[in-house]
């Protein structure tokens, strides 16, 4: 894969400075976004005068307003929050399509190549900081690296209004410097795992036994030893994967030959079949839909191994129907349609997808 | 420095070095190639410090000296030569090269900047058959991934015993396991893991060498010398995947096919197999193996291939480029297929392989 450019956008205490920048009052104060106290409610998002404070969000507002008893607490408006999302992903958006969306205020952006035929990151990331600062008055934190894992980690580097760059040649040294618990998914328990073995930085996963390290990580051992090498090819993924597809016809007169119905419903399954081999997925499950003449309608589901094979999908489906009344009742509406998708590697020719040898790990 | 060498002569070494050099110039001197030339001879030395090459070049030395020149612009002066008489000499911080009414003069870099390299001590050394070598590097390096970050499969295994070598490399989809039976003067077994850029150009060194290979792994790195050529390479340290496991024993459908016949029906029925996957089905039934394909954009596509075959019918799907790559590297007449069922692993193997024995296993397809 050539170098590739990745961006990762991240506003900064997002709920609590669209809060401050549309209530004058709340400026320079420590300001928390969340649920009533008295009700058990958290701290969705707090202000940096807050953050000081040590109030962070995913906290108690209790616990909240016992470490910083000035704070003031806002009710969230998602209204707002979305409208000023909206106006952000567009200014995104108008760079590259390759844009995914991680919540309201978080995205990664694949600028490798993009609207304004700029070759440098950094320039994109500082005019997108502006824009946002100009469209919503509200400032960001970029992350300018070769991949999504970098871009992150570079975004946090500094904040709030922060710009950091991580270009290819400064990978190795940036990885130097990296404690183990950097990356999200490390957590307090596993880095305390890691530490005990002797892994403290980033890079020391790289010497680190195999064994010990699937018994700190379990089965992330293999992604954190990329991570550690300063390898992550996930692309930037612009919309999230469809979750199932399908197809259904309604008949102008009710259908009454079970022979015609089941070729009906194969066709419909050759359909999802070449559906799976265009979006390179495969499916694990099949449901036949049937609405009888009166109006009723049941679903039928089969799952088995995942398969995109239009003979094995439309085998599956015709025998669904033995399990409904339509060899009995007049049927006017037939549907089969595919879910819990299994995805294959779309970056690379050699599919990844492919099985692998049954090794033990 | 002043010498003259001959173009067949010196290209023949640069063309060598094209694969050694580093290519992604983070470290200028690793472009160069150091010329080491004593009163008798002419030494070449280039290295990316995974691997390095060092060789010898016939020529009249008129002036010892040491230099380092970009090996990629000689290469190409050289070759785009006429076959004649090459004056190289030094000249400050440059390096004159001509022939003929030729004149060249390329900027060097300081030879004190070119890495030492680790010396063999000739202390454990194996002697490795030329043809054997050939066949396990042939038979093997396209199974290597080369960019996976399992570091060890960026590299193929190498045991060495008294009695035997034994290949085997595995991008975690196949694996391909070649194992010679030949003295090699060792009194124990030992295995290292090769980078996959040591085996191709290890290949490389065999194609224009005719005989054994003295072979010595020394604490980090490897050595095989090749004539008047040593190949330097690092170890991968780390530990290979337990491969024996992954050869399955157990496979009791075989099949045999004529190899030309399977290779060509592969080969045109994968040519509208689904392009991402490649997938080609193997249906077989009694006396016949059907080789299908279909891909939703283009159509379909089967074609019969008559064998030997009485067991169970059963429809296997492999990943073409995969059973093409064994086709590719055997020279038998007959090839095998064992297969146990539709999920596990088959074993490909050349029928009556002269001198070597060789296993490729490939994990069938989801169909």
């Amino acid at each position: 894969m050539p170098t590739r450019r990745i961006l990762h956008l991240d506003m900064d205490a997002f709920y609590a400075s669209v809060e401050q920048r549309d209530d004058p009052a709340l400026r320079g104060k420590p300001v928390a976004v969340g649920g009533d106290a008295a009700r058990r409610g958290v701290v969705a998002a707090a202000s940096y005068e807050a953050r000081t404070f040590g109030v962070h969000s995913a906290m108690s507002m209790a616990r909240a307003l016992r470490l910083c008893p000035s704070l003031v607490v806002v009710r969230p408006d998602f209204a707002r929050y979305k409208a000023a999302s909206d106006t952000i992903f567009a200014l995104y958006r108008a760079v590259t399509p390759l844009v995914e969306p991680l919540s309201l205020d978080e995205a990664y952006l694949d600028v490798t190549e993009n609207a304004w035929a700029e070759p440098l990151g950094v320039t994109i990331a500082k005019r997108l900081k502006i824009q946002i600062r100009e469209a919503t008055g509200l400032s960001a934190s970029a992350g300018v690296a070769p991949n999504k894992f970098l871009a992150k980690i570079a975004s946090g580097w500094k904040k709030p209004d922060g710009l950091t760059v991580i270009a290819p040649e400064r990978v190795e040294a940036f990885l130097q410097g990296l404690p183990v618990d950097a990356l999200w998914g490390v957590g307090p328990v596993t880095a305390g795992k890691l530490k005990a073995a002797g892994i403290t930085r980033l890079v020391d996963v790289r010497a680190a036994d195999p064994e010990v390290l699937r018994g700190a990580v379990g089965s992330s051992a293999e992604w954190l030893h990329r991570l550690a090498h300063g390898l992550d090819d996930r692309p930037v993924v612009p919309h999230h994967a469809p979750k199932s597809s399908g197809s259904e016809s309604t008949y102008p007169t009710d259908l009454t030959d079970l022979a015609e119905m089941t070729r009906e419903v194969e066709v419909m399954a050759h359909d999802a079949a070449a559906w799976l081999e265009k979006k390179a997925l495969f499916a694990r499950t099949v449901t036949l839909k049937v609405r009888y003449g009166d109006f009723t309608t049941v679903t039928r589901s089969h799952s088995d191994r995942a398969t995109r094979d239009a003979g094995s999908l439309a085998a599956r489906a015709a025998s669904l129907l033995a399990r409904t009344d339509a060899a009995t009742r007049p049927v006017r509406l037939l549907g089969v349609s595919v879910h819990n998708l299994e995805e294959t590697d779309v970056e690379t020719s050699r599919p990844d997808a492919h099985p692998r040898l049954p090794w033990d790990d | 420095m002043e010498l003259v060498v001959r173009k067949a002569e010196i290209l023949r070494e640069l063309q060598l070095f094209q694969g050694i050099v580093e290519r992604k110039n983070t470290i200028p001197i690793l472009a160069n190639v150091l010329f080491d030339a004593t009163t008798t001879e002419l030494r070449l030395l280039a290295t990316d410090l995974e691997v390095a090459l060092s060789s010898r070049c016939e020529g009249i030395v008129t002036k010892p000296g040491t230099l380092t020149v970009p090996a990629k612009k000689l290469y190409e002066i050289v070759r785009a030569l006429p076959d004649t008489d090459i004056r190289i000499v030094e000249e400050k911080g440059a390096v004159r090269v001509s022939a003929d009414r030729f004149d060249s003069r390329i900027q060097t870099l300081p030879k004190d900047d070119f890495p030492t390299l680790p010396a063999p001590s000739h202390k454990q050394v194996a002697t490795l058959p030329h043809a054997g070598l050939r066949q396990m590097v042939a038979k093997t390096q396209f199974a290597i991934t080369g960019e996976d970050t399992r570091y060890f499969l960026n590299g193929a295994k190498f045991i060495l015993k008294p009695g035997s070598l034994t290949l085997v490399a595995t991008d975690g989809h196949r694996l391909a396991h070649v194992e010679v039976n030949c003295q090699t003067g060792l009194k124990a077994e030992s295995g290292v893991i090769l980078p996959k850029k040591t085996l191709i150009e290890l290949g490389k060194l065999l194609s224009e060498f005719d005989g054994d290979v003295s072979f010595e792994a020394g604490e980090n790195h490897l050595f095989f010398q090749l004539g008047g050529r040593t190949l330097v390479s690092r170890m991968i340290d780390g530990q290979f995947p337990a491969y024996e496991r992954v050869i399955p024993k157990g496979n009791d459908k075989i099949l045999e096919f004529d190899r030309d016949r399977l290779t060509n029906a592969v080969k045109r029925v994968a040519l509208l197999s689904n392009e991402r996957s490649r997938a080609v089905k193997f249906e077989v039934t009694t006396g016949s193996v059907d080789v299908t394909s279909s891909s939703s954009e283009f159509g379909d596509a089967r074609e019969q291939i008559v064998v030997d075959y009485t067991g169970t019918p059963l429809t296997i799907s492999f990943n073409a480029q995969y059973v093409l790559d064994f086709l590719n590297v055997v020279e038998t007449d007959v090839v095998s297929l064992a297969l146990k069922d539709e999920v596990s692993q088959a074993v490909m193997r050349p029928v009556a392989a002269d001198g070597y024995n060789y296993t490729y296993v490939i994990m069938p397809m989801r169909i």
